[in-house]
């Protein structure tokens, strides 16, 4: 061997330990973030929760579990979460069954309302039914009633409305699983529409109706906006962590009572990933999309619920926007702009502030999400399946508890850590890492159609990690990136729960001014809020379906 | 030899996906890997390429070791079996994609890719996304690709097995001439063994794991050294001394003793048959596939497949006499568990 061999041999090394290096910084950094800013703090709660003085002990869980306030909150959870579950998965179905198994006109119209409730934070629907069904409600007057809207049946109708997209979104993806030929199939074979509807439609349905249920639980027992504006007396778990917390200065308590909402979800996250499972399993390639024809008396009356389902939530939202613009509601409905004019100290600087944190939860998100994903392809399977797991797990943790363990960890002296505290940062920070378990999932779907033999073509052409990623990976999966992003930015926007703990006097978000102006009284100009907040959330779902469309168009062409 | 793989070893847990096998391509050779699906080639290739890693042996290029080079350094040119094109780069990207992560000058790649657009038969397409072409197409784009790098080795993984049996043929014959008109060192896999006769100059046969024989299709298919090779290679009819020595007693001298349990090779091609009045043999079927027919002949020891060429006046229940030339039978070694199915 000759010396520039030898220089060439040596060159050869550094560059394949190049790639390697690039592989572990492309999976270390994202999950040196998943452990700092997940799983560290999931710790820390939990030492907290078991600290009695100095020590550590059970006594915060003793202290808990006999009061009976902890007992009746759990209760109500529980019974709220279940509730919801039934009433959102039936209303769920409904429409699902109308979209993808039912032909009728305008289901772009039932698609777009549908996913209406995603786009504001929760705490909007309970200030529509406040407007609509309150005291002073459009309803309750036009009838004469007096409705007690706050609490149960307040509360039920809010969450409801909430979860439904979910439901639907998820039973309707299990339903376009089953094939146009078997439904042929069973045509030929006989069946008449109603057998075919409980022999094929219901059972290929039926882990979708189970994973939509879970999820519609976890929503709901974790959800804290609806449940601070329309709960009233009827106090969640969710609440109790706020007022434990907000109210009494208790944290420790607190992290119990986060603690105990952690298991519940956690067991419910659990048996849904299993279902999902088996769902996917059951899927197969080279599908014939069903298209439903026209059967009068089925299609009439699935299209007529669904409006009507549709028409509650138009009500809910609408109404918001429309008293956004009421000069005083209810004595004079007369419209005027003046409750644009936020009197609240700060104004709308938290709006902006909410818009520049989402961009950069959603940068960054988007960017680690997709680092990972890249990375872990590359890694041994006993490597990257703990991170996998590690990666899905944010989505078993309840805003409030993750929250609640930011505060515990971040304003603690103790650590560097302590010098995000109060900064615009944490809050996109806790934001990603609330949403991790979604983006995460859908880059890996991306990720899963890529073909290998797309990058190794490009490696045996000459292209390192860096290279291939930019010019074969990141375009391939673009969508799924595009897509991610909107998500992180969305909710970001609109999220309540993870933040409220985090935000101080200085540095608020949207959703928690909404909170605070209805605290205030000012129902009005918590409406105008919401209705600027759901505006720049439309704006994005508006630019995200252009920008994919555009993709789609690219592709085709 | 150019290229050598030597005792090549590959372990997937507990299951031994290649068992050291060792082959050598030559300058300008082009190269089959032919067997059964799920014996390995794919795995070979794949180390070759350094797209997995050897987990013993070593695999040298001019006596270069290139088990430390990584995929991307070694310079070689892979074509898959799924269309392989980058969905979001145009046709002209994908085969200048190689150039220009080495650097080449713009307008040198834009020369180059027409040039091997014409190459490929496809001048028109430079400009359209893989998506609008057709399998057939692709495969060629995707073969364009590979050899724009003018890779030191050429590396095709079934190239042809997605597409409809008449594009397979002609792209066939086009991979054919342009590794003859650029005398590039090929590696081609397939389970097809006309695909592997057609093509090749050397034929490496694998069973296994393992490598079984290698050599010219000729060879193969007329010297098959083992019964795998024989019923792989074609349709033969294998029998024991015992019968060759009822029908056939010339063919046995041509046997050695030493070696073990051995069949005798016939090809149906290389039995004659005369319909005699008192023949021994009875002809049970007859297929006729346009250029030959193959007779089904019932003999004393069972059935002899047998094909004949031109006009033939047998017909079904005629008795025949069977001959064979003593130089037409190779003795094989019985390495496979006897089989009931009738290769196809
Ligand atoms: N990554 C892998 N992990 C485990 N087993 C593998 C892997 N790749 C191939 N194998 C196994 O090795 C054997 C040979 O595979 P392959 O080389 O693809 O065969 P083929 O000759 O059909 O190309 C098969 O039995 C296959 O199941
Ligand atoms: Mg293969």
């Amino acid at each position: 061997m000759n010396a520039s061999e030898t220089i060439q041999q040596r060159a050869r090394h550094q560059r394949l330990d190049a790639d390697r290096l690039l592989t572990a910084a492309c999976v270390g950094l994202p999950l040196l973030g998943l452990i700092l800013f997940f799983a560290y703090p999931m710790i820390i709660v939990f030492l907290r929760s078991i600290t009695v003085g100095d020590s550590y002990g059970i006594g915060n869980y003793v202290e808990v579990l006999g009061s009976s306030g902890f007992w009746r909150a759990t209760r109500h959870s529980l019974v709220m979460g279940g509730a919801t579950t039934l009433v959102s998965v039936f209303l769920g179905f409904i429409i699902a069954h109308g979209l993808y198994r039912c032909a009728f006109r305008g289901k772009w119209l039932i698609r777009a309302i549908i996913v209406l409730p995603l786009l504001a934070p929760s705490l909007v629907q309970a200030l529509g039914l406040i407007f609509l069904l309150g005291r002073n409600g459009v309803i309750s007057r036009a009838l004469g009633v007096e409705i007690e809207i706050y609490g149960f049946w307040g509360l039920l109708i809010a969450n409801t409305l909430y979860a439904l997209p979910q439901a639907v979104m998820i039973i309707g993806a299990a339903l376009v699983l089953l094939d146009a030929r078997t439904y042929e199939a069973a045509d030929v074979m006989g069946a008449s529409p109603w057998r075919q509807f409980r022999d094929l439609t219901l059972p290929s349905a039926r882990f979708g109706i189970l994973n939509a249920g879970f999820v519609c639980f976890i929503i709901t027992i974790t959800d804290f906006g609806n449940a601070a504006v329309i709960g009233g007396d009827y106090s969640v778990l969710a609440t109790e962590i706020y007022s434990q917390v907000v109210g009494q200065r208790n944290f420790n308590m607190g992290a119990v009572v986060g603690i105990m909402l952690l298991l519940p979800t956690v067991i419910a996250y659990a048996i849904e990933r299993q279902a999902m499972k088996r769902q996917q399993a059951g899927q197969t390639t080279g599908q014939v999309p069903y298209r439903p024809v026209f059967a009068p008396p089925r299609d009439l009356c699935m299209a007529a619920l669904s409006l009507l389902i549709c028409a509650c939530i138009v009500a809910v939202i609408g109404i918001v926007v429309y008293a956004s613009f009421v000069t005083l509601w209810p004595y004079n409905m007369s419209l005027s702009i003046k409750h644009y004019d936020i009197t609240l100290a700060g104004g709308y600087s938290s709006l902006w502030m909410t818009i520049l944190i989402s961009l950069g939860a959603a940068v960054g998100g988007t960017i680690a999400v997709f680092l990972l994903g890249l990375g872990l392809r590359r890694l041994p399977h006993v490597l990257a399946q703990p991170v996998q797991i590690l990666a899905a797990m944010p989505a078993a943790v309840p805003g409030m508890v993750l929250g609640l363990a930011y505060i515990l960890t971040f304003n603690s002296t103790s650590t560097p850590l302590y010098l995000l505290y109060g900064t615009a940062a944490l809050i996109g920070i806790v934001n990603f890492y609330h949403y991790h378990t979604q983006g995460f999932l859908t880059v890996m779907t991306g990720f899963r159609q890529l073909p290998p033999a797309l990058e190794e073509a490009a490696g045996s052409l000459g292209a390192g990690l860096g290279r291939t990623a930019c010019d074969i990976v990141a375009p391939f999966i673009a969508p799924m990136l595009v897509s991610v992003f909107f998500f992180l930015f969305m909710r970001s926007m609109v999220t309540l729960s993870a933040v409220v703990f985090l935000t101080t006097p200085q540095l608020s978000v949207a959703a928690v001014t909404i909170m605070r102006l209805d605290d205030a009284g000012l129902t009005s100009q918590a409406a105008a809020f919401s209705t600027c907040v759901m505006a720049v959330v439309c704006g994005a779902v508006l630019s995200m379906k252009v920008i994919l469309a555009m993709m789609q168009r690219r592709r085709a062409e | 030899m150019y290229l050598n793989v030597r005792d090549a070893t590959k372990i997937y847990g507990t299951f031994t996906a290649l068992d050291r096998v060792s082959i050598g391509i030559d300058k300008g050779e082009f190269v089959c890997l032919l067997g059964p699906s799920g014996c390995g080639k794919t795995t070979l290739l794949r180390l070759i390429a350094g797209l997995a890693e050897l987990d013993g042996g070593e695999i040298t290029l001019e006596d270069a070791n290139l088990s430390q080079m990584p995929a991307r350094k070694r310079g070689f040119g892979i074509v898959f079996q799924s269309y392989s094109l980058f969905p979001n780069m145009t046709v002209a990207e994908n085969i200048g994609y190689g150039l220009k992560i080495r650097g080449v000058a713009r307008t040198d790649i834009a020369a180059r890719v027409a040039e091997l657009l014409d190459l490929v038969k496809l001048p028109q397409v430079a400009d359209k996304m893989p998506g609008q072409l057709s399998g057939g197409q692709q495969q060629r784009i995707a073969l364009a690709r590979a050899i724009a790098v003018d890779p030191r080795v050429l590396l095709l993984d079934e190239p042809l097995s997605a597409l409809d049996a008449k594009v397979r043929a002609e792209l066939r014959d086009e991979i054919r001439q342009v590794q003859r008109a650029l005398g590039i060192p090929t590696l081609m896999v397939t389970h097809d063994q006309e695909e592997a006769l057609a093509l090749a100059d050397k034929i490496i046969c694998m069973n296994h794991g393992t490598v079984v024989q290698a050599g010219t299709p000729e060879d193969l298919y007329h010297r098959p050294a083992t019964r795998f090779v024989a019923e792989f290679m074609g349709i033969s009819n294998l029998l024991p001394p015992e019968d060759i020595a009822q029908l056939f007693p010339d063919l046995l001298p041509s046997r050695r003793e030493s070696e073990r349990a051995q069949l005798a090779c016939l090809r149906p091609e290389q039995i004659d048959i005369a319909s005699v009045a008192d023949g021994a043999a009875t002809i049970r079927s007859i297929s006729f596939l346009g250029n030959l027919r193959r007779l089904q002949v019932d003999t004393t020891v069972g059935m002899l497949t047998v094909e004949t060429h031109g006009a033939n006046p047998c017909r079904v229940g005629d008795r025949v006499a069977l001959t064979v030339a003593p130089d037409a039978c190779t003795w094989v070694i019985d390495d496979t568990e006897p089989r009931k199915a009738v290769p196809a």
